[in-house]
């Protein structure tokens, strides 16, 4: 069969079943879209999240759903308003798509959008297929030097970007990373290209922080099973940061991390939640409270995200392709989420069901 | 509250002849180690440098954290191992000037900021000096407080009050800059709806900054029935009783009974209390901002993934910084904010130690205890 205009798509029944199908090519629904044909796509913990457990918080699945979000593509075809892509342009892609009319949309913070159509997210499809409809401003053209495999890691250095902006780093500041895996190491890396001078990678698994410290760390650290102060305390003085860190971000949702955290921020610092994890943990309040920091969340990405992404990329600032593992053909892609399950490597790519 | 309470704050009689600097004894009020209270003899301080200024100490607020140390002796790191002065919401009389201070004048009445900071630290130059490592605050040990004849700080931490302003409402400075600090720090503007917890003086005094500061919808949260009756006559546009259930399910009936169905714009907490900061955190608005300004226990059960999703903005606000007791004064000159209402206890120098139980069982709103040798022939204290 020739595999070279396949709508082959990668599709999760309920926990633990999945399916490839043969899915109708999507059409153009308004003359400012786009069709991508998808060349790779990432793996991320959500996707593996809604593979087990068939839900993230009111995010439940009902129905036959794609997976994926973390892609890159070629244009193939365009509507007949589109002025900022052609075909053939190689892009990134961002894959959630606002009303742009409510009041957080408006306000420039389209990713708190109540009706956001991400992909997949239930009940809205994924990218792991052969092809994938888009407004065209969500399409970041990747420099001919970029490549598509690299364009796959653009969604979660966004993540990270917009992490990092919330944590107003400027130059010449510490940063201290809880987690390092993809989203935190690039958070590393971002923080470094903001400027930051001390960028300490924290993690329990020494694999993670060896790869950290080749990476984008300046100092990592091995947390251990002690009260959060301790821990904090420890890391503070093996780092030289005594008085504590400018901004401490949070890339592994866990409570000891996050407590951790509120020990380890300097007073008037700024701590960014990334991660996710139990929705509710104990939680270090008068500390936060007397040292007057504040706490950020951080949801997905927003305006100018990707736009940085792709370009701290292109020059060279950060490089992902280090973060690349594996690449594996489309039809491997539930023994993928296996593996990433079962921890192995970084990041893993699936080809698109096109890929030769 | 006594009926003629009113009038007599109105007509405090100062015994003493303050125009020369001819001192009396230094009396205070002092808190011993081991929980107990009395009255003794203390220098007269002298002015620590050519900038600072000597305070005849006219009223004293009584706070949450003063009745703490009276019965525990501790708050988390700060414990008393020595006498300790307690107070630190005064106002008084400035009764002698050092040779270079240019900013207030003997006799001018004035709002006592009792936290002085070393002024050469990053956070001091950087412009949080609330947050100075070496802050020497009235009251916590083991820095003396007001609770005494006489008192010093530099000029710049003193800020002289309007004349309409009574020397009690003088006292009541202190909290209403913590409660402006926490509605900077929450960037409360002109049409935005909060949602404060807790209808004790903070909750109440940021309510009222909150409104002056041009809120439309200022939603106040209690346990008690009693309290919010008082927060609608006084500032709050509505109130909430918490129910017993859920926080999440206590959220979801404010965001329908006041039709917030999209969340406030803004949280204040200001009681500490786990579930009215979980009910707080679910009922804030997507890019919120959460503002804790009560203290409670050290470690509570937090839903960090709503402020995650949400991405809730939730700070910590500690005391005050620059320009929060300039705004409270200024609040308070041009009438936007009333403090008067609040003060519903008031008791002489003689009888401090009744105003501290009073306080310790949640009597009234804002007691108030005069400085040595100060009388009102008027005063009551309503039991």
């Amino acid at each position: 069969m020739a595999k070279t205009d396949s709508n082959l798509s990668f599709i999760l029944n309920k926990p633990h079943d999945v399916a490839f199908e043969e899915r109708p090519k999507p059409k153009l629904e308004s003359p400012y879209d786009v069709l991508i044909a998808i060349n790779y796509t990432g793996i991320c913990g959500s996707d593996v999240h809604y593979w087990e457990e068939g839900r993230i918080g009111s995010f439940i699945l009902k129905d036959p759903m794609v997976l994926g979000h973390e892609s890159a593509g070629t244009i193939v075809e365009v509507g007949s308003a589109v002025k900022s892509v052609k075909v053939g342009d190689r892009i990134a892609l961002e894959p959630g798509t606002p009303c742009r009319r409510c009041t957080p949309c408006l306000a420039g913070h389209y990713n708190l959008c109540p009706d956001m159509r991400f992909a997949a997210s239930p009940p809205i499809d994924g990218t792991l297929a052969g092809y994938y409809v888009s407004p065209e401003d969500f399409c970041y053209k990747l420099p001919d030097h970029v490549s598509l495999q690299e364009g796959a890691l653009i969604e979660p250095l966004a993540v990270a970007v917009h992490i990092t902006k919330q944590a107003e780093i400027t130059p010449g500041q510490s940063v201290v990373v809880m987690g390092a895996g993809p989203v935190g190491l690039l958070c590393c890396a971002v923080a470094k290209a903001f400027g930051a001078s001390t960028v300490v990678s924290v993690d329990i698994q020494p694999s993670r922080l060896e790869f950290a410290a080749s990476y984008a760390a300046t100092h990592t650290f091995t947390p251990e099973r002690v009260p959060a102060g301790e821990n904090a305390a420890r890391l503070l003085k093996e780092t030289g940061l005594e008085g504590g860190a400018d901004a401490v971000i949070d890339a592994s949702g866990a409570e000891p991390s996050i407590q951790t955290s509120i020990h380890v921020v300097r007073r008037g610092g700024v701590y960014v939640q990334g991660g996710m994890g139990k929705p509710d943990i104990t939680f270090p309040i008068m500390e936060l409270c007397i040292k007057e920091v504040t706490a950020k969340g951080s949801f997905r990405y927003g305006s100018g995200d990707y736009k940085l992404a792709v370009e701290l990329v292109a020059s060279g600032k950060v490089n992902v392709k280090k973060l690349i593992s594996e690449t594996v053909r489309f039809e491997e892609a539930e023994q993928a989420f296996k593996d990433v399950k079962a921890g192995k490597g970084i990041k893993m790519l699936i080809a698109g069901p096109n890929e030769k | 509250m006594a009926p003629s309470l009113v009038e007599a704050i109105n007509q405090v009689t100062v015994v003493s002849d303050t125009t020369k600097p001819k001192f009396q004894r230094n009396e205070a009020f002092v808190l011993q180690e081991k929980g107990q209270f009395h009255y003794a003899d203390r220098p007269v301080p002298k002015l620590p440098s050519t900038k600072h200024v000597l305070i005849r100490v006219l009223a004293t607020g009584l706070c949450g954290s003063d009745v703490h140390y009276w019965q525990h002796g501790q708050i988390g790191q700060f414990v008393v191992r020595q006498p300790l002065i307690l107070g630190h919401e005064s106002a008084g009389e400035v009764v002698d000037i050092g040779s270079s201070v240019t900013t207030v004048r003997r006799g001018e009445r004035v709002a006592l900021e009792p936290g002085v900071p070393c002024q050469t630290c990053d956070y001091c130059r950087g412009g949080r000096y609330n947050l100075c490592a070496l802050m020497q605050f009235a009251a916590t040990p083991p820095h003396d407080g007001t609770l005494s004849t006489y008192y010093t700080l530099p000029e710049d931490f003193c800020f002289v009050l309007p004349p309409h302003i009574s020397i009690e409402e003088g006292a009541l400075v202190e909290p209403l800059s913590i409660a402006v600090h926490s509605a900077r720090l929450a960037g409360i503007t002109t049409g935005q709806s909060i949602l404060v917890f807790g209808a004790g003086p903070i909750g109440l005094l940021c309510c009222a900054v909150a409104r002056a500061l041009g809120a439309s919808t200022v939603l106040s949260v209690d346990i008690e029935q009693s309290r919010l009756a008082f927060a609608r006559t006084y500032a709050a546009t509505a109130t909430y009783r918490m129910e017993d259930k859920s926080p999440e399910e206590n959220a979801a009936s404010i965001m329908t009974t006041s039709q917030l169905s999209e969340g406030a714009d803004v949280v204040i907490d200001a009681t500490g209390a786990e579930s009215c900061i979980s009910c707080g955190v679910h009922a804030l608005r997507r890019g919120g901002t959460f503002v804790q300004t009560g203290l409670g226990t050290s470690n509570i059960v937090f839903p960090v993934g709503q402020i995650c999703s949400k991405e809730g903005v939730y700070k910590g606000s500690f005391r005050y910084g620059p320009g929060d007791y300039k705004m409270a004064i200024e609040l308070l000159n041009l009438k936007k904010v009333g403090v008067k209402e609040l003060i519903t206890h008031a008791y002489e120098f003689s009888r401090a130690e009744e105003a501290f139980e009073g306080v310790s069982r949640r009597q009234g709103i804002k007691s108030i205890i005069y400085g040595p040798g100060v009388q009102n022939a008027l005063i009551t204290s309503s039991e």
